[in-house]
């Protein structure tokens, strides 16, 4: 086994990759930016090395930097966390060549998922029904392509997961300038300008199903995940099991799954997405080569830790368990804590988070990326925290869930817990009656509605009140706010009185 | 006391009176008025006691902003330097168009100069920011007066970033 492992990533990810490798005995290494030097994920590790300035292509996404981190510290192999550089085949490659071990798959297996036309050729392949598509840079032929399919279609980056710069186009004349869009998003995050396209499945449900290869042909999975509450292609809840498949259609869906991974001998922890039509045909959406945002629904519903399996699959080449070990129980459910006001169009905020209070509850867990004191950059994804919780029944956990988001605490940086506390309660989510686009098309408006609603009287007296008591510390009036960097003062404000009393003494 | 309050798209005026003993009578928009019992709790929490009964409220300040959190409920206020201004402001500027940058972000691209006629919806700046790309378009039709934004550079949020007049 290893005994010392760099963590390629920052955030919430690099601190739970971190706790893992402590319990296996292994050194967690962190990196970091100029503008991430006391961040929690360093704080997390056992050393640290700073990569370069803020910007992730200077730090995160700066190979020779990480590599030459990896040789100083003496780590023997690289956990890449997800986004980043975690679906890079180069990097990958580059970790390889410099005698480490990738903790991921290979870098053809990367390659391949990452080019949408080899991964649906693959899938084909394997027996896995596809949605129509096409890929390239050629913005006129892609048009063609649109025209030919019907619209509305999906626009994205044709290289890298997640939703990041995905968007519908409902309509040719948008068509255009969404394509331009995406392909200098991919040229900047990639290096690639390819853009991928597909046609639009209407009332879909996206699903998805987590397997595990050991890069020699043998695959297991570990069930699916509900991933279909997002809003902008962005998942904002997720669980296990889905509520809207029955047993035969889990099963096929399983068995697809890790037919695919079989078939591309994949090695590691990867995530085969879905998309569910209404009437229950299912379509491959696109194979994702690295640990997901929402991976631990599934270690709570079946009590196996993913990372550690990617670890063990990494340093040995075996799988940690074989199929039937993994059995399922309960309910597993979670919410994505992001600074992202609700209130003006989901923008992202940047400041110093302050009094910070995660959810302490039994069956409650919180894989956190930021405490007290620490500052959410404009740099990076706006990812504060995934609050998760785990009970016998759906309803039982989505309770408890609730109940966790009502005792989640954050100032200093406006997030986006109003908007889950009103969906973790909403009656639609409730009864399982949503779809990908059930957000926007029909929770964002009644949302809207409360959220803009003036607030309590009694919450303006609070405030006025603090500052008649000189409490709540006002910095001093017409002070910028937003991204300009905390000032000293601001370190005392969340300490509370006595502490500046100490000062002026 | 008196003073104001950025509550989401309103201003709202509080102008509180100490009763002593840490009493006040707080009245709000000139429309509703309360007594309130405040007592200081550790961690600088503020118990507030009304005829409607006792409720738990934090409130932190960064910079202008307030989050005052009462029982489980989270807001955000923003004390305003005068009420008259902060009213009268806010619809005089009609920066609702959106023509500064909605957030901290890089200015990938400016797709307009100073003197050229554009129309409503037009885009004229596109800013990146946490890996998405935003346009800010015009808001209406009108020529651009000066334009602030310059490929590659960092903005703050709310950085006026174009300048439009009114058309020809």
């Amino acid at each position: 086994m290893f005994r010392r492992v760099l963590i390629a990533n920052r955030g919430e990810i690099a601190c739970r990759i971190a706790t893992t490798l402590r319990e296996m005995g292994i050194a967690p290494i962190a990196v970091c930016s100029a503008a991430d030097r006391d961040a929690m994920h360093v704080r997390c590790a056992d050393e640290r090395v700073e990569l370069g300035p803020a910007e992730a292509r200077d730090s995160y996404l700066n190979i020779p930097a990480l590599l030459e981190a990896a040789r100083r510290t003496g780590a023997e192999a690289i956990h890449p966390g997800y986004g980043f550089l975690s679906e890079n085949a180069g990097f990958a490659s580059a970790v390889e060549s410099a005698g480490l071990i990738f903790i991921g798959p290979s870098p053809e297996s990367i390659r391949a998922m990452g080019d949408k036309r080899a991964a649906r050729d693959l899938a084909v392949e394997a027996g896995v029904p596809v949605v129509p598509g096409a890929t390239g840079a050629d913005v006129a032929a892609l048009c063609a392509a649109a025209k030919g399919m019907g619209f509305p279609v999906m626009v994205k980056a044709a290289m890298g997961g997640g939703g990041k710069g995905m968007r519908a186009v409902s309509e040719e004349g948008a068509l255009v300038e969404a394509l331009e869009s995406a392909q200098r998003l991919a040229a900047s995050a990639f290096g690639d300008p390819s853009v991928y396209l597909e046609k639009r499945l209407e009332h879909a449900r996206h699903i998805e199903v987590q397997v595990l290869g050991d890069g020699q042909g043998e695959a297991i999975h570990f069930f699916e995940r509900e991933c279909s509450l997002q809003r902008r292609h962005q998942k904002v809840i997720e669980e296990t099991p889905s509520p809207a498949i029955d047993e035969t259609r889990r099963e096929r869906l399983v068995f697809a799954a890790v037919a695919l991974a079989k078939r591309a001998r994949y090695r590691g922890a990867g995530t085969v997405e879905f998309l569910v039509a209404p009437d229950g045909a299912f379509y491959f959406l696109e194979m994702n080569t690295r640990l997901q945002v929402e991976h631990p629904v599934t270690e709570l519903a079946t009590g196996h830790d993913l990372v550690r399996a990617q670890v063990v699959v990494a340093a040995t080449g075996k799988l940690p368990i074989p199929q039937p070990a993994v059995r399922r129980h309960g309910h597993a459910i979670e919410a994505r804590v992001y600074a992202e006001d609700a209130a003006r169009e989901f923008l992202p905020q940047a400041g110093r988070a302050l009094r910070v209070r995660w959810p302490r509850a039994p069956f409650v867990r919180v894989d956190a990326g930021v405490e007290s004191g620490d500052t959410v950059s404009v740099h990076y994804d706006p990812l504060l925290a995934k609050i998760i919780a785990y009970a016998e029944t759906r309803e039982r956990a989505l309770g408890r869930l609730a109940s966790a988001l009502d005792d989640a605490r954050v100032h200093g940086v406006v997030t986006n817990l109003p908007f889950l506390r009103a969906l973790a309660r909403s009656p639609a989510v409730a009864g399982a009656k949503f779809d990908t686009e059930w957000i926007e098309r029909e929770f964002l408006a009644d949302f809207e509605a409360v959220v803009r609603a003036p607030a309590p009287e009694l919450a303006l007296a609070a405030a006025a009140i603090a500052e008649a008591a000189g409490r709540g510390a006002p910095t001093g009036v017409g002070a910028r706010t937003g991204a300009a960097a905390p000032r000293a003062a601001d370190a005392f404000e969340s300490a509370g009185r006595w502490r500046q009393r100490g000062l002026e003494r | 006391m008196k003073s104001a309050w950025r509550d989401g798209d309103r201003v709202r005026e509080v102008v509180l009176e100490s009763l002593g003993n840490d009493r006040y009578r707080v009245r709000v928009d000139d429309e509703v008025e309360l007594e309130v019992a405040a007592e200081w709790l550790e961690d600088d929490r503020l118990r507030l006691v009304t005829g409607a009964g006792a409720v738990v409220a934090e409130v932190t300040a960064a910079g202008d902003r307030r989050f005052v959190r009462l029982g489980a409920l989270d807001f955000v206020l923003e004390r305003q330097a005068d009420v008259a201004r902060a009213r009268g402001g806010r619809g005089a500027a009609g920066t609702a168009g959106g023509l500064e940058a909605p957030m901290p972000g890089v200015i990938t691209r400016v797709m307009v100069t100073a003197g050229d006629a554009v129309r409503k919806g037009q885009p004229l700046v596109a800013l990146e920011a946490m890996k998405m790309e935003h346009l800010i378009r015009a808001p209406r039709d009108g020529v651009v007066a000066s334009v602030a934004a310059t490929p590659g550079t960092l903005v703050s949020g709310g950085a006026t970033l174009v300048e439009l007049s009114a058309g020809p």
